[in-house]
């Protein structure tokens, strides 16, 4: 019987142990590498603000899509509202999609809804519990922007622009790929760092 | 007659009232004491950034980047005040680099380094576009805030840390630093 109890307790210890390993398997601010550009995007599926269930598929573009991570409470997110808005809008009529993620664990659908709907950013927004899509994409900051083109190759990541001041914006980097890509050119510069808030995974 | 005999001692105690209140106020101290300056932070453009890391030295040099919107850049902030009040005075340099907003580099930067008790130098990133400034620091590096960096005399990475610090490995690569530099 005391032996019984032994074997329990060992394989108790060994079960938290594990547990304790595999979450901090990940230190603390690694994010995995993004995909290569060029690289084939496979579809997911997220649930939305409403909580329905979302495809990749069922929202992109017929000329391409942009994923734009983004957050409610990070400023430098939020000093892309206006512009990110302006970016869907332009662009819908190009064929264009633009999806939102958000994957901050602390940020839920109810407050990134209200949010969307305070600053106006009518494209759809998904959640992403558990990071995964952030995870698969390498996506480390908000706002942080993918552009798959129809066939949902990655043909640029990173930054929308130069500046979270708007004012200061010198190198729009997403729309000069967007409309390179519309105009049936290369993308010439494929990737520039996005600057933000670190995305809070869970 | 009788007019002088009430006003002149009225006077008196009036006068004598006026002299002594200050001076009671200053016995207890009840005065608004004059409120500490804010730290200076310098703005650094992204030339300048790479001339602080890059010039010869006598000690090993821990960078810190942040912002004032980084929850976990806040979070840390107490430790890294401990790390430079054990290692500043005798044997590292540390200065700390803020990419918030050149706006903030009066307010928000400088009342947070105060609340921090923070003296180690503090720099606010001046640049319309960081990508320059990210790509010399680490072209792995993506921008994402805190990141620390730990250089040699030589200019060389010898420990950087993406996220917040883990204070005791932070330390060890300090200490490692330290030593080397000492044996040279």
């Amino acid at each position: 019987m005391r032996a019984k109890n032994l074997s329990i307790l060992f394989a108790a210890v060994f079960v938290i142990a594990g547990a304790v390993l595999a979450t901090g398997a990940r230190a603390e601010g690694e994010v995995p590498a993004p995909p290569a550009i060029g690289a084939t995007i496979d579809d997911f599926t997220l649930p939305d603000v409403d909580n329905k269930d979302r495809s990749l598929k069922s929202l992109d573009g017929k000329n391409g899509t942009v994923l734009l991570f983004i957050a409610v409470q990070c400023p430098v997110s939020n000093a892309y509202n206006e512009r990110m808005a302006k970016l869907a809008e332009d662009y819908k009529a190009k064929g264009i999609a633009v999806i939102g993620i958000n994957s901050n664990v602390a940020e839920d659908a109810a407050a990134v809804k209200a949010h969307a709907a305070e600053h106006k950013l009518s494209f759809p927004i998904l959640k992403d519990p558990g990071n995964k899509i952030a995870d698969r994409l390498g996506a480390s900051v908000t706002p942080e922007a993918y552009f798959l083109d129809a066939n949902n190759k990655l043909l640029y990541h990173g930054r929308i622009d130069n500046s979270r001041n708007a004012a200061q914006v010198e190198s729009n980097d997403l729309r000069n790929a967007l409309d390179s890509a519309i105009s049936g050119k290369a993308v010439e510069k494929t990737e520039a760092k996005a600057f933000g808030c670190s995305i809070k995974r869970g | 007659m009788r007019f002088t005999k009430v006003v002149i001692p009225i006077a008196l105690c009036i006068l004598l009232l006026s002299f002594a209140a200050p001076a009671q106020r200053k016995k207890y101290g009840r005065a608004a004491k004059p409120q500490a300056p804010l730290p200076v932070v310098s703005a650094i453009d992204t030339e300048a950034l790479k001339g602080l890391i890059t010039q010869q030295r006598q000690r090993p040099l821990l960078v810190n980047f942040w912002a004032t919107f980084c929850d976990p850049c806040r979070d840390e902030f107490p430790d890294l005040v401990k790390i430079d009040k054990d290692y500043r005075p005798n044997s590292l340099d540390f200065v700390t680099v803020s990419l918030d907003d050149i706006d903030q580099i009066k307010t928000d930067v400088p009342k947070f380094l105060s609340s921090m008790k923070a003296t180690m130098p503090a720099y606010l990133l001046n640049t319309t576009d960081p990508e320059p400034a990210i790509n010399f620091i680490d072209r792995r590096w993506q921008g994402d805030l805190p990141a620390t960096y730990l250089y040699n005399e030589k200019g060389e990475v010898v420990y950087k840390h993406i996220g917040r610090v883990n204070t005791a490995e932070l330390r060890e690569a300090i200490e490692k630093a330290v030593k080397k530099s000492d044996s040279q």
